[in-house]
C-alpha cells in the first residue's frame, strides 16, 4: 500500500514561498526535520539550544499559576511562610516536650532554629517535586497541541518553589537573630561569614529540586497515583532526613541516613552552617553537589528520553 | 521533540511540507488505570502489561507545495490527527522523515486555555510564549487576536473556565490564525464558533492562502472542506488512499461512506 505522491502536485512559483517566509523572523529556524530518535535521546544542542531561547515560558508559566492560586486565597503569600512556620513549631513541640529533649542545659530556641531552617530547606524541594510532578500532566492542552521542550514545564515548577522559598529566608534570619538575642541559653553563632555559604546551599537544593521535579513529572505522565503515594512518601523521607533531629545525633553505620539521603548531605550542611556556625567538611560538599548533579543527571535523562511520548500518553 | 536544522537545499523550492515514507506507531496502555498500584498488583499476579500497537500513519509520503489549502478526511481512527501532530513535530516519526519549510501554528486540541483558572488573555500569552515567539510580539498581537475572537464584552480578561465552547474555540482560532504562520494545522476546529464566525474564519483563511501560506484542515465537514480546499488527502486506517482535487476527493470518500467499502479500484492506489 506504499504511496508515493511527490510530484503530482504542480509547483507554485518559487518567489511565492519566497514570499511567505520573509516576515516570520521569529522563530530561529526556517526549516526543520523530523526523524525518528535513533537513541533514545534527542539531539542535546538543539534541545538546550530551544529549552533556553523559551525560558520565559517557564517564568510566566510559574508567575500566571502563582496568580491563579493568588485569585483563590488573598492570604496566599502569607501562608507559604505560615504554613512551614505553624508545622515547625508542632514538630517542635513535639520533639522537646514530648521527646523531652533540648531540657539538659542546651537552649529551646536552637533546636527550634534547627528544625525552623530544615523544613523551610526542605519545603523547597517538597514543593518542586509535588509542583513538578504534577507539570506535565497539568499542561496536557499546551503537549498536544505545540511542540516545545516539555522539560520547560518543570524548569517553571522550580521557579514557583523558589519564588515560594525566597521570602522565607529574610522569615527566618529575623527569627535566628532576635529569638537567638534573647535566648541567654542560645549557642547560635549569629550573623557570621559562614552565611556566606547560604547562596551556594540554595543552588544546590535547586538543582536538586530540578532533578526531582523532572523525574516525578515523568513518573506521574506513567503512573497518575504518583502524586498520592508521593505524599506519604514525602513524609517518612522527611522523618528519615537530619530536619527534627541533629546531624550529629547518629553515630556508626547510622549515618548512612545521612549519606543515602539525597537531600541528606544539604541538610546537613544547612544545620553545619546555621546551627554550629562551622566551615561544612569537604566531604558534605561534595555528598551535597554529587547527590544534586546525580539527580539533575537522572532526572533529566529519564525526562528528555521519555518526553516524545508524553503527547500519546496525556 | 527532534529539531534538526538542515541546509535549505535539501528541500526544493517551492515546498512547505515533505513527507518521506512516514509510518507512525505508537504503543497504547489497555489499562484501565495506569497507576503504581494497579501495575504492583498486575506484577504480583505474574501477569503482562497489556498494550496494544497502533499503526496511525503507514507508509506515507507526500510533497505539499506553499499556499496549498489541502483537507484531510477519513473515518475516525484514520490517522488524521496523528499525522497533524507528527508535521508540527509533537510526535516523532517511527519510521520515514518529516522536512517542514516554515513557521508553524497549530490548533490541534484547543491548545489555548489549558489553564482553566488563567483569563484568557494570560492563555494567550502563555501559548504564545510556548510556541516561541517573543513577549514583545505577542503583546503587538494581541489586540488582534482579541478583535478577531470578538469575544463579548470583557470575556478576554475572565477566567478561561467560565467561557462557552464556542468562545472557547474562537479564541483558540484566532491565537492560531493570528501568529502569522507559514504553515497552519487545524483539526476539527471548524466545528465551533457559530455561522458568523465560521465565514469570518473562512475568509482569514483565504486571506492566508493569498499570501501562499500554507493550511492544512482535518475535518468531516466536507462541504465547508469543498470550498475552502484546492487538495485534499483521504486516509483509511493509517493509509493514504486517495490525494488529489478536493472536490474528486471527498466525491470517493462520501461514496465509501456510502457503500461502506474502501473501493476496489482504490485499494492498490
Amino acid at each position: 500500500m506504499a504511496l508515493h505522491l511527490r510530484g503530482m502536485i504542480a509547483n507554485v512559483s518559487s518567489d511565492l514561498s519566497s514570499g511567505a517566509s520573509s516576515e516570520s523572523g521569529a522563530l530561529v529556524s526556517k526549516i526543520q526535520i523530523f526523524e525518528p530518535h535513533k537513541a533514545s535521546l534527542p539531539a542535546m544542542g538543539p534541545y538546550i539550544r530551544e529549552f533556553w531561547r523559551r525560558r520565559r515560558f517557564a517564568f510566566e508559566l510559574a508567575r500566571f499559576t502563582d496568580k491563579a492560586e493568588h485569585l483563590n486565597s488573598p492570604l496566599g503569600s502569607v501562608w507559604l511562610v505560615l504554613n512551614p512556620l505553624l508545622l515547625a513549631l508542632i514538630y517542635f513541640l513535639l520533639v522537646t516536650i514530648i521527646g523531652g529533649r533540648g531540657s539538659a542545659g542546651s537552649s529551646r530556641f536552637d533546636v527550634l532554629a534547627h528544625i525552623l531552617v530544615g523544613l523551610f530547606t526542605w519545603y523547597f524541594a517538597q514543593n518542586c517535586m509535588t509542583f513538578g510532578g504534577a507539570s506535565v500532566t497539568a499542561g496536557g492542552k499546551l503537549i498536544l497541541n505545540q511542540a516545545f521542550p516539555r522539560a520547560l514545564l518543570p524548569l517553571s515548577s522550580l521557579i514557583g518553589a523558589f519564588q515560594k522559598f525566597m521570602p522565607t529566608l529574610p522569615v527566618y534570619l529575623i527569627i535566628y537573630l532576635v529569638g537567638g538575642a534573647l535566648d541567654s541559653k542560645s549557642k547560635l553563632p549569629g550573623l557570621n561569614w559562614h552565611l556566606l555559604w547560604v547562596p551556594v546551599m540554595v543552588a544546590l537544593v535547586a538543582i536538586s529540586g530540578f532533578g526531582l521535579a523532572l523525574l516525578f513529572a515523568t513518573m506521574n505522565v506513567y503512573f497518575r497515583d504518583t502524586s498520592k503515594l508521593m505524599t506519604y512518601g514525602a513524609r517518612m523521607w522527611l522523618y528519615l532526613s537530619p530536619v527534627l533531629w541533629m546531624p550529629e545525633m547518629i553515630h556508626g553505620w547510622h549515618r548512612i541516613l545521612i549519606w543515602a539521603n539525597p537531600l541528606g548531605p544539604i541538610l546537613a550542611i544547612t544545620n553545619t552552617v546555621w546551627i554550629k556556625g562551622e566551615n561544612p567538611s569537604w566531604t558534605l560538599w561534595l555528598g551535597a553537589t554529587g547527590w544534586a548533579f546525580g539527580l539533575l543527571f537522572i532526572g533529566g535523562y529519564f525526562f528528555v528520553s521519555r518526553e516524545r511520548d508524553f503527547a500519546v500518553r496525556i | 521533540m527532534t529539531l534538526q536544522y538542515a541546509s535549505k537545499a535539501e528541500m526544493p523550492e517551492g515546498l512547505a511540507v515533505r513527507i518521506e515514507e512516514l509510518s507512525l506507531r505508537y504503543k497504547i496502555n489497555v489499562e484501565s488505570k495506569m497507576t503504581l498500584k494497579n501495575a504492583i498488583m498486575r506484577a504480583g499476579r505474574g501477569e503482562k502489561r497489556r498494550v496494544r500497537t497502533i499503526e496511525a500513519v503507514k507508509n506515507l509520503s507526500l510533497d505539499i507545495p506553499h499556499g496549498t489549502v489541502m483537507g484531510v478526511v477519513g473515518a475516525n481512527g484514520a490517522g488524521k490527527s496523528t499525522l497533524m501532530r507528527a508535521i508540527a513535530g509533537i510526535l516523532p516519526p517511527t519510521e520515514g522523515r518529516i522536512i517542514v519549510n516554515g513557521k508553524v501554528s497549530t490548533l490541534l486540541a484547543l491548545g489555548v486555555g489549558f489553564n482553566g483558572t488563567l483569563s484568557g488573555r494570560d492563555n494567550i500569552i502563555l501559548g504564545g510564549l510556548a510556541a516561541g515567539l517573543e513577549r514583545e510580539e505577542l503583546e503587538e498581537r494581541f489586540d488582534d487576536i482579541a478583535s478577531f475572537a470578538d469575544l463579548p464584552n470583557g470575556f478576554i480578561d475572565m477566567p478561561m473556565r467560565t467561557y462557552s465552547a464556542g468562545m472557547y474555540g474562537r479564541l483558540a482560532f484566532s491565537v492560531a490564525v493570528n501568529m502569522t504562520p507559514d504553515i497552519l494545522l487545524i483539526d476539527e476546529a471548524l466545528s465551533t464558533g457559530d455561522a458568523a464566525f465560521k465565514e469570518k474564519s473562512f475568509e482569514k483563511m483565504r486571506q492566508l492562502c493569498l499570501e501562499a501560506r500554507t493550511i492544512i484542515i482535518v475535518s468531516h465537514a466536507l462541504g465547508t472542506l469543498n470550498e475552502l480546499c484546492d487538495k485534499a488527502l483521504w486516509m483509511h486506517q493509517g493509509n493514504a488512499l486517495a490525494f488529489g482535487d478536493a472536490t474528486k476527493v471527498t466525491d470517493q470518500y462520501l461514496e465509501f461512506l456510502n457503500v461502506g467499502k474502501v473501493p476496489s479500484a482504490l485499494e492498490d492506489f
